[in-house]
């Protein structure tokens, strides 16, 4: 042995409360793999509770944390490996309630697929663990690992339909572009590190600060930037990067597709924030083009090829592309003071977007999950023909939800797409905010496409035939789009305490 | 004055919604509940409407019922409305209008929703004509959109779904232009204002802006406007979506959906942006003296007599844009005079047109000989309705359209002396179709045309009544328009080098 | 630029080493395929049939368990090395580590990971008293041929 006297370790300080948010995720999702792999099937509803009181629980955790910081300030966690920011506390509260609200959905559909066990909810957990590491992540690494936690999550969960082949390509499909990606983005914090000595957001601003740009490997770094962007660009399904999100939407659970295209973009816009905003103000010349450019792509693909989907999943898949860009309007012009103090409305408008989006994306696809019924298969824009003669709440609801996509006033989407745009105008990118409002145009037809088939059109046979099976309905369901609805005109109604909430999100911790 | 007493204005716009959420609540098979409840509530309205103007101080310049409360205070937005001598009469144009499209036209089918649509319409276009807030302006200007669409599409023609698309294409594209424009103004004006608000007074009085951005500021809301209206190059939407629109919706859509545009080019466009707009004066007058001719002579060659009430829309709107833009007093008080003339006349004439095709099942002229015969008290009102139409003397029709023309001489003469033609090409194409319809010998499929019934006689005689009042004695209207108008061309004259000519000093009163 | 020479200089080397022994491969190699190349397997016996393309899917498990404890060796090891020098930090860090690696560990239990073979179950046997019963005896549960054993006058039938 060759044992050298070493100094003993000393860990570093861990803030176990300040974790508390995620621990309570992570632990909910081990002790309900166990205890249900233990136990004989729960009853009705019994796994989507406990999931649905985890996710509460660490909401209301989270409100509490942002409490503290907003008395005490910002600060990081874990030697800096965490930030502990307003902005991680809003992310992390916005990925509980979509936890929350498609757990409600999940359990109907698993009881009609006969799926029903507790791996989805833990799977659910742990991908929103994973999401919120992600969005609150102050070292490259540990945002790379909360990219993969959320990702093989997804992963599983696209494929858990297994009896439908639809459900397993959609895995697969997802699997093998999602990890692609993962490479770019782990490749470019590579270079990242090369170029700056560190993955530390803190230490990697600190060095961009110092070092004269001479004495800086900016093409190193660059190029990590660039693949970093190519590989977020990939999580959020930004355009050109999009291609897989019609598939995979498409072919996974609509619960599923719900919980991707909320809590997993969320994630992924928490992520980019950091990586952009937070890490990178000295080079925002730099990528601001590029997100300029994502954000211009997104919002014209999003709109104008959805409008010839005849699929509603898909339709709504080419929908949330185009939020997507809405939501680059939002980074583009808080690129425009990233890294000021008083860093504008940029980064404000965005948590608004993302909140607002998440719950009336899972109203949507709740609804369809509702309506399809079993085999997930009924989803053809046809299949809608007379629904709302058949579920006319569910249709209300349905309706609400795409016109708040619409950014139709009095819902929680137009409140959303005002700030974002309010947040472009300010400083003065007109010309993306003028766009992002003509493919929002665009993208209203295509809304009202699904609205006039609910609402206009008569039922033709296939659909007849839908309104004769079997109409189970499950509170769980009915609870979770009711929430969705609430929550979607009560914040177009009074949409000051989300205003108020968000305009904080402007302090980092570094 | 009127601090704290009955909120009138909210009212106006509270009732119709109130209704409508009643008739949605109403048992659906009892279709007869649901249209007196939409009846009553729209009388309701109307009854409010008719106490505000009993209650309206003619003279006074500025806003009165002015009702205001903080909404959103983060983004300085107030829940404020007001009324004065210009938006006065459209509010009670449209409070009247409701009422008697209800009753003069049955949907046939679906009463229910189409009642819903209806009273959200006349909720959206009332809370346009009273905002003084740019927010809570484009918030119900949009959302007078999503009904219109759904009548359309819904109680509609042939070719509705195609026409309800086009019109909402055309409009909210424009609305995207307004939309971005709007926040752009606002943010503008942050410095001058000295502080982030939406409310009109205070913007039009302290914002001030660089040439050129005032410029583009009120092309953005030109844009929205002119669609709307429409001026000449974007009219396109307008023949279809009221040709194939049911009867109740093209009258509404004339009678007061057109005149947002006007009202809005009047109230934000000149109010906001004087100079921009004196500056863009040669181009809207030309382009309204275009919409007049073009209109009359396109009126002249329609074979369907709703296609043809349609095309005369435009014309008559051309006055007004060519009043609007003359910029004296005469001229703009006869604009105001003749949008709602136009609405009163206009609405009448699709409500006549639509009994003709409740009754013969066609709008072509060529099918429709000698109805006169057999129906005369049918021909009669409507050659009342068509000379207001032309402009006859001692019909409302005429007093506007000859303010209009006498104000503009003094300013824009030549724009005028072409103008008037359009007043001649008018008595073309109406006494035209008149003789073509009515006169001649009828036919055996017109032999059985059905005389006026006493339900429609009763919905006509108000319009009949409203054309000769105004016709023979329109002071009280000017007495209260005139005020408001004087102010406005005073904010123009401080803003620009423009001033008003002599004679319209004078006034018109004496 | 000069700093990335060597990148670009290695880069360069690596694709030309490539292409050239593919190349070199290629154009030098005799070619003469026989059935014994071709085959998966140059030696042993030559199979006589397709080999069977589904796995039964428990294999994938016990190979993901096997996974799992690779895992856990992996950070014991270092760990057990170090223990010394990383304190207490560092025995609440695997204690966490192997509390919920022992958790999954129970999940994949229950979940039947370790039944291998045919499905069986235990199964009440109070159902099946008279299969299970000490009564029985070759003689009350094999079916003779010939006639002893069963009752007279079956054989007339």
């Amino acid at each position: 042995m060759i044992a050298q006297p070493v100094s003993t370790f000393t860990g570093p300080e861990i803030d176990w409360y300040a974790l508390s948010p995620l621990l309570v995720l992570v632990a909910a999702a081990v002790a309900l793999l166990v205890a249900g792999a233990l136990t004989p099937p729960w009853p009705k509803g019994g796994y989507a509770i406990v999931t649905v009181g985890a996710a509460t629980a660490s909401a209301v955790l989270a409100i509490i944390q942002w409490q503290n910081i907003s008395d005490d300030g910002p600060s990081t966690l874990v030697a800096g490996a965490v930030s502990f920011d307003l902005s991680a506390m809003f992310f992390t509260i916005t990925i509980c309630v979509a936890v929350a609200l498609v757990a409600l959905l999940t359990d109907d559909f698993l009881r009609r697929q006969a799926l029903d066990g507790p791996e989805f909810y833990a799977l659910y957990l742990v991908a929103a663990a994973g999401g919120i590491v992600m969005a609150s992540a102050n070292d490259l690494i540990v945002l790379f690992l909360g990219v993969e936690t959320l990702s093989l999550a997804l992963y599983v969960l696209a494929a858990a339909d297994r009896r439908r082949s639809k459900s397993q390509e959609s895995g697969l499909k997802y699997f093998v572009l999602g990890s692609f990606s993962s490479a770019f983005l782990l490749y470019g914090i590579a270079l990242v590190y090369g170029a700056t000595g560190s993955t530390n957001i803190t230490r990697v601003v600190v060095y961009l600060q110092e070092s004269v740009p001479l004495e800086r490997f900016d093409a190193l770094l660059l190029t990590g930037v660039a693949l970093m962007m190519v590989g977020l660009a990939f999580k959020i399904a930004a355009a050109p990067f999009h291609v897989w999100t019609p598939d995979v939407y498409e072919g996974a659970p609509s619960p599923v597709s719900a919980f991707m295209a909320s809590a997993g973009k969320v994630a992924a816009f928490g992520a980019l924030v950091r990586v952009l905003i937070v890490a990178l103000p000295f080079y925002r010349e730099d990528w601001q083009p590029v997100v300029w450019v994502l954000a211009l792509v997104s919002l014209v693909v999003g709109s104008v090829l959805a409008v010839v989907q005849t699929n509603v999943k898909r339709l709504l898949a080419y929908s949330s592309i185009n939020h997507v860009g809405f939501v680059l309007v939002g980074i583009e012009s808080a690129a425009h003071r990233a890294g000021a103090v008083d860093s504008g409305p940029g980064v404000p408008s965005v948590g608004v977007y993302l909140l607002a989006y998440t719950v009336m994306v899972i109203g949507s696809f709740g609804v369809v999950a509702i309506a399809s019924r079993s085999g997930d298969d009924a989803t053809s824009l046809d299949s809608f023909r007379g629904f709302a003669t058949r579920r006319p709440v569910l249709a209300v609801a349905f309706t609400v939800f795409l016109l708040a996509q619409a950014g139709v006033p009095f819902t929680s989407g137009f409140i959303a797409k005002f700030g974002v745009v309010q947040a472009a105008v300010e400083e003065r990118s007109y010309a993306i905010a003028l766009i992002a409002m003509l493919t929002s145009v665009v993208a209203a037809f295509l809304y009202l496409r699904i609205i006039v088939t609910m609402w206009m059109s008569e039922p033709d046979d296939a659909s007849v035939e839908l309104a004769g099976a079997g109409t189970s309905n499950s509170w769980t369901g009915t609870l979770s789009i009711g929430l969705a609805a609430g929550f979607t005109v009560a914040v177009g109604i009074v949409p000051g305490w989300l205003l108020d909430a968000a305009d904080d999100l402007t302090q980092f911790a570094r | 004055m009127n601090e704290g007493s009955f909120p009138i204005l909210t009212a106006l716009i509270a009732t119709p919604l109130a209704g409508a959420v009643l008739v949605m609540l109403a048992n659906a098979r009892r279709p007869e509940i649901a249209k007196l409840v939409g009846l009553l509530t729209s009388v309701a309205t109307a009854a409010l409407s008719v106490w505000l103007l009993a209650s309206f101080e003619s003279g006074a310049e500025s806003y009165q019922f002015v009702s205001k409360h903080p909404w959103i205070e983060q983004w300085g937005i107030s829940w404020h409305l007001g009324v004065d001598g210009i938006s006065l009469f459209l509010v009670v144009l449209t409070a009247v209008l409701f009422p008697l499209s209800l009753l003069g036209a049955d949907p046939h089918h679906g009463h229910k929703q189409y009642l819903v649509w209806m009273l959200i319409l006349e909720a959206g276009v009332m809370g346009s004509f009273l905002s003084l807030d740019l927010f809570v302006f484009f918030l119900f200007f949009e959302v007078v959109l999503v009904p219109m669409y759904f009548l359309i599409g819904g109680w509609g023609y042939e070719d509705r779904v195609h026409a309800a698309l086009k019109f909402f294409l055309y409009t909210a594209g424009g609305s995207a232009f307004m939309f971005v424009g709007i926040i752009a103004t606002v943010y503008l004006a942050r410095d001058s204002v000295g502080e982030i608000t939406f409310d009109l007074v205070r913007l039009s009085e302290d914002a001030d802006f660089a040439t050129s951005t005032g410029r583009w500021l009120f092309f953005a809301f030109a844009v929205a406007f002119a669609v709307k209206v429409p001026i000449f190059p974007l009219h396109t939407w307008l023949p279809d979506a009221h040709t194939q629109a049911p009867t109740a919706g093209s009258v509404v859509l004339a009678g007061v959906m057109l005149k947002l545009g006007t009202y809005g080019l009047l109230r934000f466009g000149l109010g906001l942006f004087p100079e921009a707009a004196y500056w863009a004066r040669p181009l809207l007058l030309t382009l309204g003296v275009v919409g007049i001719i073009y209109g009359a002579m396109v009126a002249t060659m329609q074979k369907d007599l709703k296609r043809l009430v349609a095309y005369s829309s435009i014309a008559h709107l051309g006055f007004i844009i060519l009043g609007t833009f003359a910029f004296t007093s005469q001229s703009m008080s006869g604009s105001v005079l003749q949008m709602i003339n136009h609405g009163v006349s206009t609405g009448a004439l699709f409500l006549l047109v639509g009994w003709i095709y409740e009754r013969r099942k066609t709008r072509l002229i060529a099918e429709l000989r000698g109805i006169q015969q057999v129906a005369p008290i049918f021909a009669a009102g409507f050659m009342v309705v068509m000379l207001s139409s032309i402009g006859v003397p001692g019909l409302n029709g005429f007093v506007g359209e000859y303010l209009v023309l006498i104000g503009s001489f003094l300013t824009a003469r030549w724009w005028t002396v072409v103008a008037a033609a359009g007043v001649i090409l008018a008595a073309v194409y109406l006494l035209w179709a008149y003789q073509r319809v009515f006169h001649g010998e009828p036919d055996d499929a017109n032999r059985t045309f059905k005389e006026l019934t006493l339900r429609e006689g009763m919905v006509l005689l108000p319009f009949i009544g409203l054309i000769v009042f105004c016709g023979v004695y329109p002071k009280p209207m000017l007495d209260r328009i005139e005020p408001s108008i004087a102010e406005l061309i005073e904010h123009v004259e401080e803003n620009t080098d423009f001033v008003s000519p002599e004679p319209a000093r004078a006034g018109i009163d004496e | 630029m000069g700093q990335y020479l060597p990148i670009i200089v290695l880069a360069v080397l690596a694709a030309l080493f490539g292409v050239m022994t593919l190349a070199a491969s290629h154009l030098l190699a005799p070619r003469r395929p026989s059935d014994a190349k071709e085959a998966p397997y140059e030696c042993g016996i030559v199979p006589s049939r397709e080999p069977p393309e589904r796995f039964p899917v428990n294999f994938y498990i016990v190979a993901m368990l096997f996974i799992m404890f690779d895992i856990e060796i992996i950070f014991l090891y270092p760990y057990a090395i170090g223990r010394e020098n990383l304190g207490v930090y560092g025995f609440v860090a695997i204690m966490i580590f192997s509390v919920l690696f022992f958790l999954t560990f129970v999940y994949e239990v229950a979940r039947g990971g370790l039944d291998w073979g045919p499905v069986h179950r235990s199964r009440d046997l109070s159902a099946d008293a008279d299969i299970v019963s000490p009564e029985r005896t070759s003689a009350s549960t094999v079916r003779h041929v010939g006639l002893d054993g069963r009752p007279a006058g079956e054989e007339a039938a």
